[in-house]
């Protein structure tokens, strides 16, 4: 393991320095006139105004115009483009401009072809509740997702669920800025003995401990501008119940979330994402469990060179009675990391307020966590956790300790966190 | 008895068989690998080797980098060990102004060449490969084995240049869709005393 973050160490420093001018290309002595990116079927010159790309990919690119050529920036170029059209491959291609001594670059974008995926969702080792993991199988034909998916999760939730998911989605429903999805998941559940034990003393806060859990969620995103997008769809969740008797129980609800992400680049790149979803569970859906929840997040990261500072704060609240699955939880790899969700509350509660501060300098993190997670009319006791590992790209390794008087058994996590 | 020669007759299936091995045999006695000697080192050619073309060619033209390792060694003529050898790193880049090649021989001090043709550039690079011949035996026979790929992480990782990044070229020579390329091994039995002297140079070995 130690040799594995030697190796993404080395990995980052190459990776970071790999933006410098490259001495060794003769091409260098030209100036760019024009830059173009082409894709299937279609052709745009970044000078132009368009919302084809990104505001801040189309300045970067824009930047290079009239500039010598600097064949180190290109590749970088090349692979945020990859990444916003979600391409197979972005290659470039530096041809001879208008003007002696000027060149044309243009990047050329490869959509990725209806072929199949493995993608690992979720990989992760909590040292209290072990190991969960996620995996998904996508077929894509041009704007069409299939997707299959395995899980067994004891790290979201205070139930350990295992099952499968299937997903389709298009993201192209007449126009660019409508995507579809159908989602539907079927679980096998299993439970923690502190959580049955505070079902029983707790009765009616929340449902039973269901067998299984199936939930079936058509949604629609749409793009209403480019930072902000609203999806609004319908879950239709079935309970399985084994005591006193095998039943099934139903918690249908209406979601709605509206979402604001923002990306200032300059020497500074900065990242705003904010949140708000609402899950409606009303009788009109022939719900077995009313209620409604709100949930609010704010996401904030501020990078420079290697360092990076990032602000989390979710606030979250239900009313009604909600059951297990749509309860909040904290002491996962998410909230309040370092404690055990179990001693903090085993069947979750009705009010989250959480906050993180993470620092990071290249593949070093270091993370302060208070938040609290409570049942209305219950005192709501505030916790904190701190925590240092090595995070490169997805992969995760962190210590995390539980600020608390007494005896302090640290969590160590690892794993591949998304 | 002699058969008269309207007798002789050739199967359909010889003349097959012929056909298709005339031409291999062609191709195993064109070896590209001729060696010249200027009396302290001995000097590779290889007229019929080109290796700035196919999809080199095409990332070359499109402004992009091609780097190139070439390998020398000197067996002993039982082919039990190497006696002498030379390694040259070398990068490429196509001026898509000028249309000429430019060539940095990567090393303790990096020496680049422009404005040269693809033969040119070629020949460039291997005449950077000679082999000393100091306390070569001029009676003996040797063996001279040549390899040429194209160059990959692997070979760049460990250089630290003087005024190179080389982190960059690690970076182009990373991309997936760079597969190495092999050319050779293309080998040649040598003996000093044989060998075509190069004009113009003598020897400080007497």
């Amino acid at each position: 393991m130690r040799y594995s973050w030697l190796g993404c160490l080395l990995m980052g420093s190459l990776l970071m320095a790999g933006t410098q001018d490259s001495d060794l290309n003769v091409n260098k002595r030209y100036t760019v006139d024009t830059v173009i990116v082409s894709g299937k079927g279609w052709k745009t010159n970044v000078s132009d105004q368009n919302d084809r790309i990104s505001a801040g990919l189309r300045r970067d690119l824009a930047a290079l115009v009239g500039q010598k050529l600097n064949p180190g920036i290109l590749d970088g170029l090349a692979l945020r483009l990859k990444k916003e059209y979600s391409a197979r491959e972005v290659s470039h291609h530096i041809l001879r401009g208008d003007v002696p001594d000027h060149v044309l670059v243009e990047f050329d974008v490869k959509p990725s072809r209806g072929n199949i995926d493995a993608t690992l969702t979720k990989f992760v080792y909590d040292s209290k509740q072990g190991w969960s993991g996620a995996g998904a199988l996508g077929f894509t034909v041009q704007q069409n997702t299939f997707l299959f998916g395995v899980a067994s999760d004891g790290d979201t939730l205070n139930e350990r669920f295992a099952g499968v998911s299937a997903r389709y989605e298009n993201k192209h429903l007449g126009s660019d800025r409508v995507n579809l999805r159908f989602q539907f998941e079927s679980y096998h559940e299993q439970w923690n003995q502190n959580t049955l034990n505070a079902l029983a003393t707790h009765p009616n806060e929340t449902s039973d401990a269901y067998r299984t859990r199936q939930n079936f969620q058509p949604t629609a995103t749409i793009a209403l501008a480019k930072p902000l997008t609203l999806e609004f769809g319908v879950g239709f969740e079935r309970l399985q119940n084994q005591y006193p008797a095998a039943h099934i129980e139903t918690a249908n609800a209406v979601i709605t979330t509206l979402r604001y992400h923002r990306r200032f680049e300059s020497d500074v790149q900065q990242d705003l994402d904010a949140g708000y979803t609402l899950r409606a569970a009303t009788k009109l859906l022939g719900t077995d469990f009313v209620y409604n929840s709100h949930t609010l997040g704010l996401h904030y990261r501020i990078a420079k060179g290697k360092h990076q500072l990032l602000e989390s704060a979710e606030a979250g609240a239900i009313g009604g009675k909600a059951p297990l699955a749509d309860r909040f939880v904290a002491g996962n790899s998410s909230y309040l990391r370092g404690w055990n969700k179990y001693d903090i509350d085993p069947i979750g509660g009705n009010r989250l307020l959480h906050n993180s501060v993470e620092y990071r300098y290249g593949p070093l993190q270091a993370f302060y966590d208070a938040g609290a997670v409570w049942d209305n009319g219950q005192p709501a006791i505030a916790r904190h956790s701190v925590g240092v590992g090595f995070k490169e790209s997805i992969f995760s390794l962190a210590v995390a300790f539980p600020v608390k008087a007494g005896h302090v058994e640290p969590i160590f996590m690892m794993g591949m966190i998304y | 008895m002699d058969v008269p020669a309207r007798e002789l007759k050739i199967s359909r299936r010889s003349w097959l068989l012929a056909g298709l091995v005339t031409p291999l045999l062609r191709a195993w006695g064109a070896d590209p690998l001729k060696v010249q000697y200027d009396g302290d080192n001995l000097h590779i050619a290889a007229p019929t080797l080109h290796f700035l073309n196919g999809k080199p060619l095409e990332r070359l033209k499109d402004g992009d980098v091609v780097a190139y390792v070439a390998q020398v060694e000197l067996w002993d003529d039982a082919r039990s060990a190497v006696l002498k050898q030379q390694r040259g790193r070398f990068v490429v880049s196509y001026a898509l102004w000028e249309e000429k090649f430019s060539v940095t021989q990567l090393g303790s001090s990096p020496r680049t060449v422009e404005g040269l043709s693809a033969t040119g550039a070629e020949i460039w690079c291997l005449n950077q490969m000679a082999i000393p011949t100091l306390n070569l035996e001029p009676e003996r026979f040797y063996w001279l084995r040549f390899n040429l790929r194209t160059g990959n992480p692997r070979d760049f990782a460990a250089e630290d240049q003087v005024g190179i990044s080389i982190h960059r070229l690690i970076e182009i020579l990373s991309r997936k869709n760079a597969p190495e390329i092999h050319w050779g091994p293309f080998e040649a039995r040598v003996r000093l005393t044989d060998l075509p002297r190069m004009v113009g140079r003598g020897s400080r070995n007497g």
